[in-house]
């Protein structure tokens, strides 16, 4: 039986996530994160540690059989993969935000707007259905600073506690969606490795059962 | 007029040359041979069409992503986005009252203009077969177990093919009273495993109790044999219960042929083109993060241009193919040639190419190290040059002899492959 490779995503959640697959019985070394790759030998998996965006990608071309990624990057990047099992961990959502003042404004009655996101076909998206006209500006972080300096009237972004938006001044206004990290499953290694993969999906979903038991 | 695309190609587009390309006819002649043997005979269609007829009876997915364009009188037109369709619509208009069933092979170009994916191109090859006029286990085994011939003639030998059967879920919605919408947004979720929202579309749909349960647990209908009697358990009506039986007499005809050990029975995976209306697979290949090939079976289609002919078939796809094909193209030239007299070299080349051999006749004038350094380029087996008296060296890998042009044509014959 060859060994199935994990991609998990680097940075905000990784230790969250090595900490399930921890619980449902997986150690990984990961050399605090300095490794990129490293193997449970035991129980024939291995884990490549990604940029959170890269995750679905690896997953789609079939270079890692399973990953872990938020909900929001996986429709961003709208990649067809399976999506069995719901983490419970990295919840956030994405919304859209602006200066206080916005909060009065009836959006269908600006002829045109700009806003400034980290996500921008999803933000595209939820205009276009409303049947708004945007200007997506994309950005690839610090997205608050946009509505301060005239780059953007609104923005779109992760929230987690709204933290960052109170510093910057911002409110929010609308969500977008609501987000956590999912097992991503590849389309053919869900067939060819059918048996492996249930194991890892039922390994986590009892350490989630368990979780729930102990909350 | 600004140039500045002259020198490109749109995105999703290849040019292939060398093996590549000699790799890619070599598996398109071995799938057509392969069909030719199975009975089935070559039909080469239109690459468009009118949009109208090209998009009939396949999904919103399949139709945003076709390539449209206006004839002159205005009607839309549009490439081809599989060869399915376009067989259906000659079949129905022209051949459905020819003795029953056809068999029908092809081999070609289809586009589809799509986010880029894994694997997918805008323009890729399809080479595949429809058996026309038999709504019968036995085509449907049949055309299973030329899929998997298919790819053993392409030298594949770890794959496996994932069979469903489509009439079983659609069976069991018809139940649940969901209009075609809902339908739609149901299968969306059950397509991605994702159980959060099959579960969040079941409860806005107002699907409970037995219905639900069901839903639940046909992720769980994938293996052998063994999963068959579980589905007949829970299917609520005949119609349900009439396509396990199918399905199960499908199987039965795989193992009475040997290739049931390819097989993977997977009643959990309802995604197939949108005309599908009963058995449906995909062939996957260890080894490669997309399905190779896949077919099923579509008994309404051919309404969509007038005729009722049930049909079942298959296409695979020749790019992703020659990612998991072990084929080789030989590209080698059998022979590099310059004789100082045109005449020699007309008539050695002639007969050269009159046994099978592969020739190159020097036009640049080159002898010398010069040819010898371009015959290694081109990998030639032999290259042989001749002055005007007749005296020739012939040059084999890294020796050299001195011959005259008679005992050249003589030693030809043995220099075939």
């Amino acid at each position: 039986m060859e060994a199935l490779t994990v991609a998990l995503p680097k940075g905000r959640m990784q230790d969250e996530v090595l900490d399930l697959f921890a619980e449902a019985g997986y150690v990984g070394e990961s050399d605090n994160g300095r490794k990129l790759i490293f193997g449970d030998s035991e129980n024939k998996l291995r884990f490549v540690l990604a940029k959170p965006a890269d995750v679905p990608t690896y997953v789609e071309y079939g270079a890692a059989e399973l990953g872990v990624v938020g909900q929001d990057v996986l429709r961003e990047g709208g990649q067809d993969l399976y999506e069995p099992l719901h983490l419970g961990l990295g919840c956030c959502r994405l919304a859209l935000a602006g200066p206080p003042a916005w909060r009065e404004r009836d959006l269908r009655l600006i002829p045109y707007l700009r806003v400034a996101s980290t996500f921008p076909r999803l933000t595209l998206d939820y205009f276009q259905e409303r049947g708004l006209s945007v200007e997506v500006i994309y950005l690839s972080g610090s997205v608050e600073l946009a509505p301060a300096v005239g780059l953007a009237e609104l923005l779109v972004d992760l929230v987690q506690s709204g933290r960052t938006l109170k510093e910057n001044g911002l409110v929010e206004l609308e969500t977008i969606m609501e987000s956590e990290a999912i097992l991503v499953v590849n389309r053919a290694a869900q067939k060819l490795h059918f048996r492996q993969i249930q194991e890892v999906i039922n390994r986590l979903a009892g350490a989630l059962e368990r979780r729930k038991v102990a909350a | 007029m600004s140039n500045h695309l002259r020198r490109q190609r749109p995105h999703g587009l290849n040019d292939l040359f060398y093996e590549q390309a000699a790799i890619k006819t070599g598996l398109e002649e071995l799938l057509l041979e392969t069909f030719s043997l199975w009975g089935y005979q070559r039909i080469i269609l239109p690459t468009f069409g009118y949009y109208e007829s090209l998009s009939a009876g396949t999904s919103p997915e399949i139709q945003r992503h076709m390539y449209r364009f206006f004839d002159r009188e205005g009607n839309v037109l549009a490439l081809r986005a599989d060869m399915t369709v376009p067989t259906a619509r000659l079949v129905a208009t022209r051949l459905y009252d020819q003795p029953l069933p056809l068999r029908f092979c092809y081999a070609g170009s289809v586009f589809r203009h799509e986010q880029p994916q894994a694997g997918q191109r805008h323009e890729f090859t399809q080479a595949g077969v429809e058996l026309i006029g038999a709504a019968t286990p036995e085509a449907d085994a049949e055309v299973v177990a030329l899929a998997i011939a298919a790819l053993q003639a392409l030298g594949i030998t770890e794959f496996q093919i994932n069979l469903g059967q489509v009439a079983f879920l659609r069976a069991l919605m018809e139940d649940m009273g969901l209009q075609n919408g809902d339908q739609y947004e149901l299968e969306q979720a059950i397509g991605r495993k994702n159980d959060v929202e099959v579960a969040a579309t079941l409860e806005k749909l107002q699907v409970t109790g037995e219905a639900a349960r069901l839903i639940r647990a046909l992720p769980h209908l994938y293996g052998g044999v063994e999963i068959l009697p579980r589905a007949r358990d829970l299917a609520t009506n005949p119609a349900a219960r009439a396509a396990v039986e199918y399905l199960e007499d499908v199987y039965g005809l795989l193992v009475a042929q040997g290739v049931a050990e390819h097989i993977i029975l997977d009643l959990g995976e309802i995604r197939g083109m949108a005309y599908h209306t009963g058995i449906a697979f995909r062939g996957y290949v260890r080894g490669l993060g997309f399905d190779v090939c896949g077919g099923g079976r579509y008994d309404d289609l051919m309404t969509q241009f007038g005729s009722s002919l049930p049909a079942v078939g298959f296409a695979l796809g020749i790019e992703r193919a020659m990612l998991a094909s072990p084929f080789q193209a030989d590209v080698a030239l059998d022979l590099l040639l310059f004789c100082e007299s045109q005449a020699d070299g007309y008539a050695v080349a002639a007969r050269a190419r009159a046994l099978g051999l592969q020739v190159e006749l020097e036009v640049l004038r080159r002898r010398g190290d010069d040819l010898l350094e371009y015959g290694q380029a081109k990998r030639a087996r032999r290259i042989v040059t001749c002055d005007s008296e007749g005296h020739c060296v012939l040059y084999q890998r890294d020796t050299e002899r001195e011959l005259t042009l008679a005992e050249i044509q003589e030693e030809m014959a043995g220099w075939r492959r």
